[in-house]
């Protein structure tokens, strides 16, 4: 998985957005259904966004995270319609927060990792030159990007490293999970660090002349679709704001 | 004239500064977003400017010791307010990034980008940007709860319980003294590893 994040040149790739239609997806999806915009008047598109990940995982072809993707949704949907009734208290408490977890975290989560999955660091770079974002915004947050999978990988393996050693939860040295987890990680983060400014330096970035970028990206019918559903989203959501709808 | 020239091109942001700003956003960003996930659970949600900026504090004062040109933090702090943004907690947290990282980007030039005692306040100053995530449920708290109806109204009663008004000022002090704590912290660490290990 790891390697698949902002690299996905030269696979089959199904239907291709627009870097910025993805970004635009990301923040309408994020607003709406974590953020809750729109409040009472607007629950129907609740769903309806959060349908939308699931639409462009397959339209990405890929099945198995649609798959996965579909079926916690659907589960969560399922308990907080057969199980809450049924319960309550502490229990109740328990599984709404699970369900609320699932089904308002869940599509902006899944709709990230698409983005990330299927967005090249160039076509990144290329789109947010178009925006005429600064340089010095791009570079750390497309650094960032790149540097997530990393700091998961590294994660992973330290976490093995010193759960082997009892330094974990009920491992008896509980106290020291924050300082010999966080101090390897970021230790090692500093070294990959230095190699990777290394790596970019010889692809010319931070020099003084302008880089230059080969990718095509551009808005397509797909895109203007997109966009126009967006679009109108938020100004569905400015006239319940105004009180018109 | 050339010693100028030679002068704005030493201040200037580098594509290393920028990467660098980059690996440590990336590090601080996982933490705090594995620590917001505790919000969920009522008690944690003003807990959160208690663990987040002491937790947050390693990986930024490791930071600080890259920073040695102005604006570094500025970018960083952007950063997150785009992140915010972009994850749906509201656009409140990127005016206050700004502000607050700009207070902290002048206190770190006034100490020559060096001073031990000093750095320990800008990591205070930094963390302020958690508050703004804040700022929504106080100003319209109705609002905030209207959008998050699933969670139930024992969530909304134990949250409003638990945060009055006057805590308002409360977590914004607390994500600043807790900043410095977990600037104290970061200190603490890097003396004991990092020295030793040659990343500082």
């Amino acid at each position: 998985m790891a390697s698949g994040i902002l690299q996905a040149t030269g696979q089959k790739r199904g239907l291709v957005l627009d870097p910025r239609t993805k970004l635009l997806l990301l923040v309408t999806v994020s607003t709406f259904v974590l953020g809750g915009l729109g409040g009472d008047k607007l629950t129907f598109l609740v769903p309806c966004l959060s349908a939308l990940p699931l639409v462009l995982l397959l339209a990405a072809r890929k099945i198995k995270p649609a798959v996965l993707y579909s079926a916690a949704f659907g589960g969560a949907y399922l308990a907080s319609l057969l199980l809450l009734p049924r319960l309550s208290g502490f229990s109740q408490f328990f599984v709404l927060g699970c369900t609320g977890i699932l089904s308002r975290v869940m599509p902006g989560v899944v709709l990230g990792a698409y983005v990330v999955s299927t967005t090249t660091v160039s076509e990144f770079t290329a789109a947010m030159q178009r925006l005429h974002v600064s340089e010095k915004i791009i570079i750390p947050m497309s650094v960032m990007f790149r540097f997530f999978p990393t700091i998961g990988e590294e994660f992973g393996a330290i976490n093995a490293a010193m759960r082997m050693r009892g330094i974990s939860l009920g491992g008896g040295r509980a106290g020291k999970m924050l300082e010999y987890r966080l101090v390897p990680l970021m230790t090692c983060s500093a070294k990959i660090g230095e190699e990777l400014s290394a790596a970019a330096l010889t692809r010319g970035l931070g020099g003084e002349i302008k880089r230059t970028n080969i990718c095509r990206i551009g808005f397509k019918v797909q895109d203007i679709i997109l966009i126009t559903l967006c679009v109108a989203a938020f100004a569905a959501a400015a006239l319940a704001y105004m009180e018109l709808l | 004239m050339s010693t100028n020239i030679v002068r704005k091109k030493l201040n200037r942001l580098t594509g290393k500064d920028l990467i660098n700003v980059g690996i440590y956003s990336a590090i601080y960003f996982v933490i705090i977003m594995a620590l917001a996930m505790l919000g969920y659970i009522p008690v944690m949600m003003p807990l959160l400017c208690v663990i987040g900026p002491i937790a947050g504090g390693i990986p930024f004062m490791l930071f600080l010791t890259k920073v040695k040109k102005f604006g570094m933090i500025l970018i960083m702090s952007i950063i997150m307010g785009i992140m915010m943004v972009l994850t749906g907690m509201g656009l409140y947290a990127l005016p206050v990034a700004v502000v607050s990282a700009l207070i902290a980007e002048f206190i770190w030039k006034w100490a020559h980008y060096s001073r031990a005692g000093s750095s320990v306040v800008v990591c205070g100053f930094f963390n302020i940007w958690m508050w703004g995530n804040f700022i929504p449920l106080f100003t319209n708290p109705a609002g905030y709860f209207s959008t998050r109806t699933e969670f139930g109204a024992d969530y909304e009663a134990a949250l409003t319980a638990l945060l009055p008004p006057w805590m308002n000022p409360v977590l914004l002090l607390s994500c600043f003294v807790c900043g410095v704590i977990g600037g104290l912290l970061g200190r603490a660490l890097m003396k004991k590893h990092f020295a030793k290990a040659g990343i500082v």
